[in-house]
């Protein structure tokens, strides 16, 4: 206790974790009823976070070795499973993205959930969320990082599934949790191998072993190989993607935290943690990218066949995701970490944006919300333009420096395949967000008077809330994008000393380095000869991406159909999410319920139970048949004995 | 194995403030319920004080058997009274007051036959109490069965669904795990030649041999194992479930079926390791296969008991797959599993008993959207639903997780199927959650009350120790620790 006082970094890390467990508990148990000292607390503690995160940064910035802290938890014979918190770059800058976002997050919700009945609970588990990523975020060990991330698992699950009412958003929050354990199990296995075969779950430890080859090569690669599975569940790679489209069921700020900086973001980041330990293993590498890949191409052709305005962004974002496991699997240690950063700035921001929209419209069908005049609210239509183009990587958004850095690893590789793909979502991300833009700013077209009847019929509506847009509620939910829409602005400039500070003392690359390690030549981004071709090239298909969708949808006349509409084959397939769910669903039905769980049913109903009721029924039966001997009939017994007497005699006579 | 004699009888004051709040409420004139009440809460309440004192004042450094109580009863035979507290059962005794304590909340709205309810109740608690404290053979068997016997009139006369049919089965059932027990014991009280029922000069090394110890552990194993649920044995435990009375179904879930583990533990492995090690792959294989059964068999249930009923065998199975790693670690995940389970199961079977008693019904169907009308009564049914998934930060992660690290190094591929069955349980639990809280609120529950404060108070200890356990546990680790270290180490290689 008293070295907690004396040390202000552990003060500061242990606090600005532990306070939204704390406000969770006790929005939970006592305030309640009280919507108003609720928010206070979950705002004032995630606030604090925020502080400590930032102290910490600052402090801690440019320290020469990563602090660790360690406290023994569970300590049961050779099980010694400790608690603390591993403070280095990588941990203090994802530190850092949660506590703003979050904190942004909780300031919009004021506005964007009040009157909700459920206020008080919804900031009871977005405190909950925070505790539970920011605990996992300075995780120094694999297996506490996994405890919070099942945590995170949870609540995400409560959050998606918010409006429990909602029978969509209660199956929403279920999918995703069932997915995503699918693939903790694999995570799981592969810590408990690691658990018997190396012994040590320790992050910088098994990093430091992993290129110091002291773990075997196929134990790397057979843990390696299970621990993505945890990727592919929390990051919603393929085949476990399609629980995160869903997943926009819950409260659209939710959404925006879960998108950007918590649950999906958690993958990637578990990924890069380890990043020195995975990289030594090239199958499971190469596994990561192709999945990465398959990824990023599906989910953007999803995202094209979509009207739903936070289902485009959805899809976005596991095409992101799929981009950032590229740039890490491809070896790009930086690029991944810092595509991760930047995405979290602008998806947070598009989302908060189309909350506003969503909450003025009542609707999500970005169509209707053009066709009603959805580009007259100025602050969150500008807003989302900025993030729109942040997300195609158009310069100089944010997204455009670290699509650059990713895509310059991919060039790199000496497979160019993953290139061409990188570049082809490049177009195909650029083309899907853009046709939503245009769709916003440019309404017209054949459902315009549809559109009118629906401006008629939510109005009043409308003007039941005019006065929202200069009172709190509004300026709530506007004053965050604005920060976010600045940020996404300014972040890519810091590029450079962003990646002195993740790559230099102290941090996983530096370890890497020291330890002689191999497998990070390809660590540092491709300044190499093609560079500026590449950079011609990317901006090339991020701006051809936008003219296709002007062309389709923005400019005058324009039929806005898309080219999809020509294939109606293709867009079935497209909107239908390549028939995954229909699949799984399938699967569940077919094989689990009507196969196992059947057979397994029936085995206990008619074999087990029925062995036991037949053994039952005999004992019964076989008592009533013996009964007859015991008629209490005289002259019957005395035939019995007199028989029975002949028997005996006849039996010695013989004998 | 080093013993502590007590200064003052604390185990044999749990048996005495049980048998003597029996005797109390079988003085009190049937009419007057609220006295009968009350006297139950009082001196349930300290049979839980008093299991927590030992819990907390048991000196951990030191280990052994502790607070030990020992008269000679039949010396021609060599029955002892021998009661002692060590690592492995007072989390058992804990266990077992907190469910009996909360046991008795739960019932506080009971009206039909109050008297006799309650007096059965205590009846078979003490039994409960009796076996998991008792050092003697014949103490253990008698114990066994005192906790049975009133366990028939509970359900055939309070009980809900197929009661006459569930009582039977359930009795029939657990007497034919007693019909394998009782001549278990006494073949090892003639092999032994010591002439004595006692557990500790019994377990010195050397005293059976090797095929004697195949055999009874055989016997032991699955007498005790029916009553542990272990597959293909468990099919009197959900339909006994679902048939009980709400306290009655948490004391069967919650702590009847550790009275099987804790025999295999106490009695077969104890007396027995040569057998155990000889069938410890057959352990480990029907506790595997118990998990993904109870999972998947869960998954189509419509009965919320059934599904808790179901998710206990699967979750016993960790258990059984615990005890059988031979490890330290096993034997500490198990105990701690027992543990857990037996909280968690209670908080379910509680919250069960309030919702059914609101909306009389406890088909998944006929509910739905009680979070609505109930939030507080379901927020703790999906606390324990949570822990029965295994979420980290309540009590049961830490025994699976525990278990599964050790499984893994003997049975690497029972470990697997097992390990698969947590998102099976994910995915029932959750479906049972979703189908009776979420969703729109039915029009003949709209106008339900939520649980007033009092009536709470149950559900609220059980979910303060899930979650205490949960976020602390070297606590309980600790403990268990004490006795499995130096048993395993006393083990002849």
């Amino acid at each position: 206790m008293m070295s907690l006082l004396k040390d202000p970094v552990l003060l500061a890390a242990a606090l600005g974790t532990s306070l939204p467990f704390l406000s969770m508990a006790v929005i939970l148990v006592f305030t309640r009823q009280n919507q108003r000292l609720s928010a206070t607390i979950s705002v004032g503690s995630v606030s604090v976070s925020l502080l400590s995160s930032l102290y910490l940064l600052i402090t801690l910035y440019g320290a020469g070795a990563p602090v660790q802290y360690e406290f023994p938890w569970l300590l049961a014979d050779d099980i010694v499973i400790p608690f603390g918190y591993l403070l280095d770059p990588l941990s203090l800058l994802m530190l850092t993205i949660v506590a703003v976002i979050s904190f942004l997050v909780q300031v919009y919700s004021i506005g964007y959930m009040s009157g909700d009945p459920g206020f008080s609970r919804y900031y009871a588990f977005q405190s909950l969320f925070a505790w539970a990523m920011m605990s996992m975020v300075i995780a120094p060990s694999m297996l506490q990082l996994f405890i919070f991330w099942e945590l995170v698992g949870l609540a995400s699950y409560l959050l998606i599934g918010f409006y429990y009412e909602k029978w969509s958003a209660s199956q929403a929050g279920k999918k995703a949790f069932v997915m995503t354990r699918l693939g903790d199990i694999g995570f799981f296995l592969g810590l408990i191998i690691l658990v018997l075969g190396f012994g040590d779950l320790s992050i910088v430890r098994m990093n430091e072993a992993g290129q110091g080859h002291q773990i075997p090569q196929y134990l790397i690669t057979i843990s390696a190989l299970l621990i993505f599975g945890g990727v592919m569940g929390k990051s919603a790679q393929f085949p476990l993607l399609t629980w995160l489209p869903d997943a926009m069921e819950g409260p659209t700020p939710v959404s925006a935290l879960l998108h950007s900086a918590t649950m999906v973001a958690a993958g990637v980041y578990m990924f890069s943690r380890i990043f020195p330990f995975y990289s030594m293993s090239p199958e499971a590498m190469a596994l990561a990218l192709a999945i990465g890949t398959v990824t990023m191409l599906l989910s953007s052709t999803m995202a094209m066949a979509t009207y739903d305005l936070k289902q485009v962004w959805a899809y976005s974002t596991v095409s992101q995701l799929g981009f950032m496991v590229m740039g890490l699997a491809a070896g790009g240690y930086f690029a991944g970490v810092f595509h991760l950063t930047t995405h979290a700035g602008f998806k947070a921001l598009l989302f908060l944006c189309s909350g506003i929209f969503i909450h003025e419209y009542h609707t999500n069908d970005f169509r209707i919300i053009g066709q009603q005049g959805g580009r007259k609210l100025m602050i969150p239509m500008v807003c989302m333009t900025v993030g729109a183009l942040a997300l195609s990587g158009i310069f100089p958004f944010s997204g455009f420096f670290s699509k650059e850095a990713i895509l310059g690893v991919l060039a790199n590789h000496p497979n160019k395949l993953w290139l061409g793909a990188g570049l082809v979502g490049a177009l195909m991300t650029a083309y899907y967000t853009f046709r939503l833009i245009f769709f916003m700013l440019f309404p017209r077209g054949v459902a315009a008077a549809h559109g009118v009847h629906d401006a008629k019929g939510s109005g009043h509506g409308h003007d039941d809330h005019e006065g929202e847009h200069h009172g709190y509620i509004f300026w709530t939910m506007a004053v965050p994008v604005m920060i976010l829409a600045g940020i996404s602005v300014v972040l890519g400039f810091s590029q450079s000393s962003l990646e002195s500070f993740l790559m230099g003392h102290g941090s996983v690359p530096a370890q890497l380095a020291a330890s002689g390690g191999e497998g990070h030549a390809a660590a540092h981004d491709g300044h190499g000869i093609g560079h500026y071709a590449l950079l011609i090239g990317a901006v090339t298909m991020a701006l051809g991406g936008i003219f296709w969708a002007f062309m389709e949808f923005g400019r005058k006349g324009a039929t806005q159909e898309g080219f999809l509409r020509a294939f109606p084959v293709v867009e079935r397939l497209f909107a239908a999410r390549w028939y995954m769910d229909a699949f799984l669903r399938a699967f569940l039905d077919k094989v689990i319920y009507s196969g196992l769980t059947n057979v397994f049913t029936r085995n206990d109903r008619r074999v087990i139970d029925g062995g036991i009721d037949g053994i039952c029924f005999f004992t019964v039966a076989g008592g009533r048949l013996l009964s007859f001997l015991q008629s209490g009939m005289l002259q019957y017994n005395l035939l019995v004995m007199i028989v029975a007497v002949g028997f005996v005699v006849l039996y010695f006579l013989l004998a | 194995m080093q013993m502590q004699y007590a200064g003052f009888p604390y185990l044999s004051a749990i048996l005495v403030s049980c048998v003597g709040g029996l005797l109390a409420i079988l003085c009190i004139p049937g009419e007057r319920t609220r006295t009968i009440r009350m006297v139950s809460a009082v001196s349930s309440g300290s049979t839980l004080v008093l299991a927590a004192y030992l819990f907390v004042s048991y000196d951990r450094a030191l280990g052994g058997l502790q607070f030990v109580e020992r008269l000679v009863w039949i010396p021609q035979l060599g029955i002892h009274y021998f009661n002692g507290a060590d690592g492995f059962n007072l989390p058992n005794l804990l266990l077992t007051g907190i469910v009996f304590f909360t046991g008795v909340l739960t019932m506080w709205e009971l009206q039909y036959r109050v008297k006799e309810f309650f007096a059965l109740y205590f009846l078979m608690v003490a039994g409960v109490f009796g076996l998991f404290m008792s050092m003697d053979l014949f103490f253990i068997f008698v114990w066994y069965d005192v906790s049975l016997f009133p366990m028939y009139l509970l359900i055939a006369v309070w009980g809900t669904t197929r009661k006459e049919y569930g009582a039977m089965k359930l009795t029939l059932y657990l007497l034919a795990g007693s019909a394998l027990i009782l001549p278990a014991i006494v073949y090892l009280f003639v092999q032994s030649g010591l002439n004595t029922f006692d557990i500790v000069a019994l377990m010195e090394p050397g005293v059976f041999n090797a095929s004697d110890q195949r055999l009874a552990f055989l016997l032991l194993y699955l007498g005790f194992g029916i009553l542990a649920g272990v597959w293909p044995f468990h099919t009197w435990s959900p339909v006994g479930h679902v048939a009980a009375p709400h306290a009655v179904s948490m004391v069967h879930a919650g702590v009847l079926m550790k009275i099987g583990a804790f025999g295999v533990l106490r009695v077969a492995i104890f007396l027995c390791p040569e057998g155990w090690k000889y069938w410890a792959q057959l352990m480990a294989l029907l506790a595997s296969v118990g998990i993904i059964y109870g999972a998947l068999v869960g998954l189509r249930q419509t009965d919320l008991k059934y599904v808790i009923g179901y998710s206990s065998v699967s979750h016993m199975g960790i258990v059984g797959l615990g005890l059988s790693t031979l490890t330290v670690d096993g034997l500490n995940g198990a105990v701690f599993q027992m543990f857990a389970h037996g909280v968690m199961t209670a908080l379910l079977f509680s919250s069960v008993g309030y919702i059914y008693d609101r909306t009389h019904t406890k088909m998944i169907g006929e509910l739905g959207g009680l979070s609505r009308v109930m939030p507080v009564a379901s927020g703790y049914f999906i606390v324990a639903a949570l822990a029965s998934m295994g979420v980290p930060g309540l009590a049961s992660f830490w025994g699976e997780l525990v278990v599964f690290i050790a499984a893994f190094r003997i049975y690497p591929v029972r470990g697997v199927v097992a390990v698969l069955a947590l998102v099976v349980s994910a995915v029932f639990m959750l479906r049972v959650v979703q189908r009776t809280f979420y969703g729109p609120n039915r029009e003949e529950h709209a106008r339900l009350p939520d649980v007033p404060f009092f009536l709470g108070v149950p559900r609220m200890i059980l979910a303060a120790v899930l979650l205490s356990f949960g976020l602390y546990p070297t606590l309980l680790f600790d403990m268990i620790e004490t006795a499995s270290v130096p048993f395993m180490a006393g083990l002849p290689k």
